[in-house]
């Protein structure tokens, strides 16, 4: 059975509602089974009514959840440098490094890469924990970047590492010091060893599900077919696509009086949350998107 | 014939290189060091000079213990006056 599990799709498809059910009903089979958002607009808590943090939280017997973020993680990370630093540099030179390091906080790349870290530490640590870990993730495009993510990191720390490997030999011929150990090179090796072990689990097509969530409608299709065709080329196999929202088949004006009705709730809720606000109100259309269609929707926006 | 062969050329470099007492073995080893330092330097912080470096966050960490090597090439970087010369001198064009 899959040990890990990615849900992907497009914004709005229903991902958070199917990965939690789907952990749920997991669960409920006696599964140990772990529930992990890294979108960066967690809902689970929404979805749940459950107040889900940064650290794993009991949902219920058998299910725990975790809302990854990646400010918090780099912030930890970015910490601990700083504590390691103090014990081996003089005060000077801490205070220089500490102004690089407040930089790199804010640097693009870094949330990407806190992300993909506590993903690592949860995939490695966690593995023996639970049966099962299903992942939320944000719209298609950060899916695929996770999934290929191990490779292309695991390259970099490898060539890094043979540079200094090969730095670290040169310097001890020039030095004359044969037995000192690198701690550069150590941290490095270390780096590679973890991204490979991510790589081989991901790379094993027993241990990873993708989930792609979907709705008949037109764009959502659209997206995946192109999601698809990506991961096929990295050898990423997709086999089961969940399709959230299908009209049931005995559709009657009941279901529609119902739907017309929690519209109204909701639509007062929103006068009423964002009151002094402008609103354009937009109506559903019988036909899915299409070029007449947006047209059509254009005057809508007059003035 | 090929192994004997390789021994020999071997057996000579050795020769060559102990004997070498203008001490060009070293002087060159010990520079062709700091080259190699100064590109490690170099793809590891790369973002810093406006280059994107996609393990920035993961180089991070090495800051602390690569302090002194940052120095250095801080220094050589800023000593430098002509690559062509920088260059050329690797190469012994003396008679």
């Amino acid at each position: 059975m899959a040990k890990i599990i990615f849900y992907g799709g497009k914004g709005g498809v229903g991902k958070t509602t199917c990965s939690t059910a789907n952990s749920i009903n997991y669960a409920e089979r006696g599964l140990r089974t772990l529930l992990v958002s890294t979108d960066p607009a967690h809902s689970i808590s929404d979805v749940l009514g459950i107040e889900i943090g940064r650290s794993i939280v009991r949902i219920r017997d058998n299910l725990d959840g975790l809302e990854i973020d990646p400010e918090y993680e780099a912030e930890l990370y970015i910490e601990k440098i700083r504590a390691n630093m103090k014990t081996i540099l003089s005060n000077v030179i801490v205070e220089e490094i500490n102004s690089q390091l407040d930089a790199a906080i804010v640097s693009p790349g870094t949330h990407e890469s806190a992300l993909f870290d506590k993903i690592s530490d949860i995939i490695i640590d966690k593995y023996d924990e639970y049966d099962i870990i299903i992942f939320d993730t944000a719209p298609t495009g950060h899916t695929l970047r996770i999934l290929t993510l191990p490779d292309l990191l695991e390259g970099w720390m490898g060539s890094l590492a043979k540079k200094r490997k090969s730095i670290v030999n040169m310097n001890k011929m020039v030095t004359r010091k044969y037995d000192e150990k690198d701690p550069v090179l150590e941290i490095l090796e270390r780096r590679q060893k973890r991204f490979g072990e991510i790589k081989k689990i991901f790379n094993n097509t027993d241990n990873v599900r993708i989930r792609f969530v979907l709705n008949a409608e037109k764009l959502p299709i659209e997206e995946t077919k192109k999601a698809i065709k990506m991961l096929n080329q990295f050898d990423i196999p997709v086999d089961t696509l969940v399709i959230n929202r299908i009209m049931p088949d005995d559709i009657g004006a009941d279901f529609w009086e119902k739907k017309k009705k929690q519209e109204g709730e909701y639509l007062e809720e929103i006068e009423r949350e964002f009151k002094g606000k402008e609103f354009i109100k937009i109506p559903m259309l019988d036909t899915d998107m299409s070029k007449s269609t947006v047209d059509m929707l254009s005057k809508y926006f007059g003035d | 014939m090929d192994k004997l062969k390789k021994f020999i050329t071997d057996f000579g470099l050795f020769f060559k290189g102990a004997t070498d007492f203008k001490g060009r073995a070293y002087e060159m080893l010990e520079s062709e060091t700091k080259t190699e330092m100064d590109n490690f330097i170099l793809i590891c912080f790369s973002d810093q000079l406006g280059m994107p470096l996609p393990i920035s966050y993961y180089t991070l960490e090495l800051l602390p213990y690569l302090v002194d090597e940052i120095e250095d090439w801080d220094k050589r970087m800023g000593k430098r006056k002509s690559v062509w010369e920088e260059r050329w001198s690797n190469y012994d064009l003396d008679p």
